[in-house]
């Protein structure tokens, strides 16, 4: 009897072995062998025919090799489950370096982008946001900033007008008086002016007709020249990098007394001299200064009371400068090419 | 403004070299713009002399020449010049030159023979060929044959000198003369000046006043008129020193006495003018407002109508010339003058501006003119004219100046205090070193109290009116770069912007991630655009404000209209063969409240997009279809969904530069807030346009205004919801949104959305009929629906939509 288990056995495990080849045809053999009618079945059925005393342990040898045989035929059968994934999944390979479908998302133009960097930077520092009309009175553009007419400064801009008293506004200036104005006298003031301003200049690649400006105001009491300087470095640090070096020099603007130009040292060759900063190591971003009296006086604030610095800078050259661009047409040009790298 | 260093030299002493005095300069705030070299590209030039020279053995035009440099080797150059002959001094560019002309000098071989460096002619060198006979023009530069051998070329060509050009400021009219520039040289270095002494003998016995008469009648545009005279002229060539000092500042010689008249104005600031006296009708000169009408004759032989309000210095009949800016032709200095007239005038500076913008003569006397100039200055002028002139034997000077100075000027003063310079500054200066410093740039201080100061100021100096001015003036001297920076103290800020302004940064960002991309365009548009456009002539957006001075005719008008914008730059990236677009514009449009404007124009934002193309990039497993009007329309969905504009309708409706079938208007109540259409099939043909084009347009305040303020979110269904398919036949002419709004009435309580999911047209259903097929929702909020109910409700839809558009129900 025993024999024959063993027998048994040993054939259900060379069946397993080597006639399995595919699932089906393990459950075949599983039938054959442990199923109702199965080879082990039938001798535990015909245990009735044994020896009381040896039926306990003919018992057990059966079912230890049943469980054998399981265990054998769990075993082919988790090798034939992944062979047959295996095989599945050879047979989805893709191309997996054929490009993505891609679901673009649209662009902001540059000069948004560097805007906002710009505006954030100042919202940090306590600025907001002020606007004007950019067709804009003589009077805001020029006179209330102490530019009477046929003063010599007014060559500095050649403008866009539409009378004799209302122009297309040269700068974002104008913001300052109308703040000031809007406001009661001796109101601080912490404001930047972001907008579109125009000059009748050809259209090349430094010059635009219409391009954008930031202007800046700040004011209170005790404000000095060099809290100018140090506003102007935190803005320039963080615009540029922090290793960028910042130079004033004195200049001449009618609305501000001192005046300055605001150099940096230069973002491509950083200060060795190179085309873009014309060997000199140092770029002109800014033109700043202490507001001048005149401009406090006219639109109401009391220059006794109260001091300010004001700042201007063209987001152009900022954008140019961040982004390596050489040519400001390409701003306005509104190429596809040209605006899907940002 | 632009000067010679040599004469700067003349006046003082300093060591720093032209770049550094540069820096100096424009750290002060006296602009250099360039720095010139007459010498550039003359290093390793030098002088040679041929010791011997003999034709190349394997050439009929080329010589080699043994060459004396100096060294105790000579060395060999081979020349293609005919003009050479042994013992002649020339200029030879070295092994190493980098010539101006950007030749690089390296050794060579010429048909075999070594050849060590160059030959010069004037043009590799440079030099100014207009001052050259023909002669010294054609090949190699001959020296004079006494000339040193080995020295540099630039210091026996005289192109050692460096030439400082500014670029002054508004402001400083003081630095427009070699003396304004030397005195701030003397502050910057400390170094003493050497003035020039000025005297000139007046050694004429005639007296000035008796030849002529002058006057002012404009003393509102004329503060001061001198003049002098000189007699026995000799009108010739002025000596060479002084044509060197004029060609470095950038003027043309022309006679002594006119070279005489531009050396003081450079010298000293003050422009001068030289008549000729027996051209001065009845000998008289009168600053005055020309009459409208009369004819102005200037010097560059133009004749200008005058309007009336120019200031002309007229003799007794005519005016002899337009003040401050050009003389007149009949009184103009020739050869055959004897008896010249010198003039040196303060005149009113706007005035002189706007006469010179007027006639467009800008001159370098109505530059310093338009700056100001020092009226205390016109005697020594004159007195400086005479000198020179006399210097070079040229004239007599008659006794005495005529002088017309009605109201002299009293000196400005500024009261300060060190504590009020160090508040605007930000530094902690001591009184005596802003006293130092003002000193120096020629004000009088004096004290009057504890640190607190009156400052007179220097006649020269129009722009000081200010303490403000004088915190300048030491801020620049001390130096900016000394200045520590700080930041602001002060009551905390918050930094904000408006809502507007974040509403338009949002629809940028939605529209952004729809896939559409920001252009940025001018403001200028023209009729020309706006007829492309098919913009009805009788419409507002044809009220476009004119430009009084357009940069180009092609863009004369400010736009009322951001959809020209939009189609002007589809247009150029087509040009560019750029044919998927997918483009957005946020900006203001301006609407004239009248014209011409006498008050400021409406501005409004408006928002438009264009898309045109493909639906998507091209690529191996992507579609190839064309957007068309339900991209457009599907844009403006998603867009109104995110920011929250709801209860809106669409229908059908007419845009000019539509297609009349193909442009829906969606609104709120009987207000328009978007407009989306195809572009009028005329409007593509006008702009030259063969694909399909679609196009939004909104404006911005509008769509604020139905922008939902706060957002709340609506919970989840906590109960399954019950589909229903709807599909019918309709007439073709009925509108899918109609249905839709009878649906969602006749939906009850429990109706929880519709979607349209197919349209046909076509075989199996009848001509002019279509299909549509409608997915309804019902849900309940508070328990699970019954199919009943569902069934229930989706009657209710069946025989509203049957009765009311006469659908026939598909199975």
């Amino acid at each position: 009897m025993e024999e024959k288990i063993e027998q048994l056995k040993a054939q259900a495990a060379e069946a397993i072995q080597h006639a399995a080849g595919s699932l089906t045809e393990l459950d075949e053999i599983r039938v054959k062998f442990l199923g109702k009618k199965g080879a082990f079945t039938s001798i535990l059925r015909g245990m009735g025919a044994l020896a009381k005393e040896d039926r306990p342990k003919i018992g057990k040898i059966v079912n230890e090799a049943k469980a054998q045989i399981e265990a054998l035929i769990a075993e082919k059968n988790e090798e034939l489950r992944q062979r047959a994934l295996a095989e599945k999944l050879a047979s989805e390979k893709i191309d997996v370096t054929l490009p993505g479908r891609r679901q673009p998302l649209g662009h902001l133009h540059p000069l948004t982008l560097t805007l906002a960097r710009i505006k954030d930077i100042f919202f940090r520092m306590g600025f907001s946001v002020e606007e004007g009309p950019e067709i804009e009175k003589d009077y805001f553009n020029f006179e209330a900033l102490n530019l009477p007419k046929d003063h010599p400064a007014r060559d500095m801009q050649d403008s866009f007008y539409i009378t004799e008293d209302i122009l297309m506004r040269s700068q974002t200036s104008p913001v300052q008086a109308r703040t000031m104005q809007k406001n009661d006298p001796n109101t601080p003031i912490r404001m930047i002016a972001p907008g579109r301003v125009y000059r009748r200049d050809e259209y090349d690649a430094t010059h635009s007709p219409m391009f954008t400006q930031v202007e800046g105001l700040v004011i209170d009491k005790g404000i000095t020249m060099a809290d100018l300087k140090g506003t102007l470095e935190l803005f320039l640090h963080q615009i540029f990098s922090e290793d960028v070096k910042v130079r004033l020099r004195p200049s001449f603007f009618p609305f501000t007394e001192p005046s300055a130009e605001v150099d940096i040292s230069c973002v491509m060759c950083h200060g060795k001299g190179c085309k873009v900063c014309k060997g000199t190591g140092w770029l002109e971003i800014l033109g700043a200064g202490m507001v001048h009296p005149h401009v406090l006086e006219m639109s109401g604030y009391d220059p006794k009371v109260v001091s300010g610095f004001a700042f201007g800078m063209g987001v152009e050259r900022i954008a140019m400068l961040s982004y390596g661009v050489d040519d400001l047409r390409l701003f306005y040009d509104n190429d596809m090419r040209f605006l899907r790298q940002f | 403004m632009q000067v010679s260093i040599k004469w700067l030299k003349d006046y003082i002493d300093f060591d720093w070299s032209a770049e550094e005095l540069a820096d100096r300069f424009t750290m002060a705030g006296v602009p250099v713009e360039n720095v010139i070299r007459a010498d550039e590209g003359l290093d390793h030039v030098v002088t040679g002399r041929i010791e011997e020279i003999t034709p190349h053995p394997d050439s009929d035009h080329l010589q080699v020449c043994q060459m004396n440099v100096g060294g105790k080797e000579r060395i060999q150059i081979i020349t293609g010049a005919q003009n050479v002959a042994q013992g002649q001094v020339v200029p030879v560019a070295m092994v190493g030159a980098h010539l101006p002309n950007g030749m690089h000098i390296k050794k060579g071989k010429l048909r075999g023979l070594p050849s060590n460096g160059m030959l010069c002619s004037a043009g590799e060198l440079h030099l100014d060929l207009t001052k050259l006979t023909e002669e010294e023009k054609d090949g190699i530069y001959i020296l004079p044959s006494d000339t040193p051998v080995g020295v540099p070329a630039k210091d026996v060509l005289g192109l050692d000198d460096v030439v400082l050009e500014f670029e002054l400021t508004a402001n400083r009219g003081d630095c427009f003369s070699v003396l304004g520039l030397v005195r701030e040289i003397a502050v910057l270095t400390g170094n003493k000046p050497k003035w020039p002494a000025i005297r000139c003998e007046e050694d004429d016995a005639a007296k000035t006043a008796d030849l002529i008469q002058t006057g002012i009648e404009a003393t509102d545009l004329c503060d001061r008129f001198s003049v002098r005279m000189v007699k026995n002229v000799k009108v010739a060539p002025s000596p060479e020193w002084m044509q060197q000092r004029l060609e470095g500042a950038g003027i043309r010689a022309i006679n002594n006495v006119v070279d005489v008249t531009n050396f003081v104005m450079l010298e000293l600031g003050q422009p001068m003018h030289a008549y000729d006296y027996d051209e001065i009708t009845g000998h008289t000169l009168t600053a005055r407002r020309a009459k409208a009408g009369e004819n102005l004759h200037t010097l560059d032989d133009s004749s200008r109508v005058a309007k009336g309000e120019e200031l002309v210095i007229a003799d007794s009949e005519h005016p002899a010339g337009l003040a401050g800016i050009m003389g007149g032709l009949e009184s103009e200095v020739t050869e055959k003058t004897t008896t010249v007239v010198f003039e040196a005038a303060s005149f009113y500076g706007p005035s002189i501006r706007r006469t010179a913008r007027a006639c467009g003569l800008h001159s370098e006397a109505s530059g310093r003119f338009e700056r100001g100039v020092d009226v205390t200055n016109t005697p020594r002028a004159l007195d400086r004219a005479c000198q020179l002139l006399q210097e070079m034997g040229a004239c007599t000077v008659t006794q005495g100046i005529v002088d017309c100075y009605p109201q002299p000027k009293a000196p400005v003063t500024i009261d300060f205090t060190a504590a009020q310079i160090n508040g605007r500054l930000g530094t902690e200066l001591p009184g005596s070193r802003m006293v130092e410093i003002l000193t120096k740039l020629g004000f009088t201080i004096e004290e009057t109290g504890e640190a607190c100061y009156r400052a007179t100021v220097p006649s020269w100096r129009n722009d000081c009116t200010y303490m403000e001015d004088l915190s300048e003036e030491i801020a620049r001297i001390y130096g900016f770069d000394n200045i520590a920076g700080t930041t602001p103290f002060g009551r905390m800020m918050q930094g904000r912007q408006s809502a507007r302004q974040t509403f338009i940064e949002r629809i940028k960002q939605i529209l952004a991630a729809l896939g559409m991309t920001e252009e940025l365009s001018f403001s200028f548009t023209s009729t020309e655009l706006l007829d492309k456009l098919r913009v009805p002539q009788e419409s507002e957006l044809r009220r476009a404000i004119p430009i009084m001075n357009p940069l180009t005719d092609e863009a004369p008008l400010v736009r009322t209209c951001l959809l020209t914008s939009i189609m002007e730059n589809a247009v150029r990236n087509f040009s560019r063969k750029n044919m998927d677009l997918r483009l957005f514009d946020v900006a203001p449009v301006f609407y004239p409240k009248q014209l011409p404007l006498t008050e400021l124009p409406e501005e409004k934002t408006k928002l438009v997009g264009l898309i045109t193309g493909r639906r998507q990039e091209i690529g191996w497993n992507q579609g190839n279809e064309q957007v068309d009007f339900y991209d457009m329309k599907g844009i403006v969905e998603e867009l109104f969904a995110r920011l929250g504009i709801s209860k809106y309708t669409v229908e059908a409706g007419e845009h000019f530069a539509l297609h009349p079938g193909k442009t829906a208007l969606f609104k709120k109540g009987r207000e328009t807030i978007a407009v989306v259409g195809e572009l009028h099939p005329e409007a593509a043909e006008n702009f030259g346009i063969k694909q399909k084009v679609y196009l939004f347009e909104m404006d911005v305040e509008t769509l604020m205004k139905y922008t939902a303020k706060n957002f709340h979110f609506e919970s989840l269904p906590k109960y399954p919801a019950i589909a229903r398919d709807l599909a019918m036949l309709v007439d073709e002419e009925v509108a899918a949104a109609d249905i839709e709004r009878v649906i969602t009435k006749h939906g009850g309580k429990n109706f929880a959305g519709v979607t349209l999911f197919d349209v046909y047209t076509g075989k199996q259903v009848a001509a002019g009929k279509k299909s549509l097929a409608f997915n309804l929702m019902f849900q309940s909020k508070d328990r699970t629906l019954t199919d009943e109910e569902a069934d229930a409700a989706f009657q209710e839809i069946l025989s509203a939509v049957e009765q009311q558009f006469h659908a026939e129900l598909r199975a």
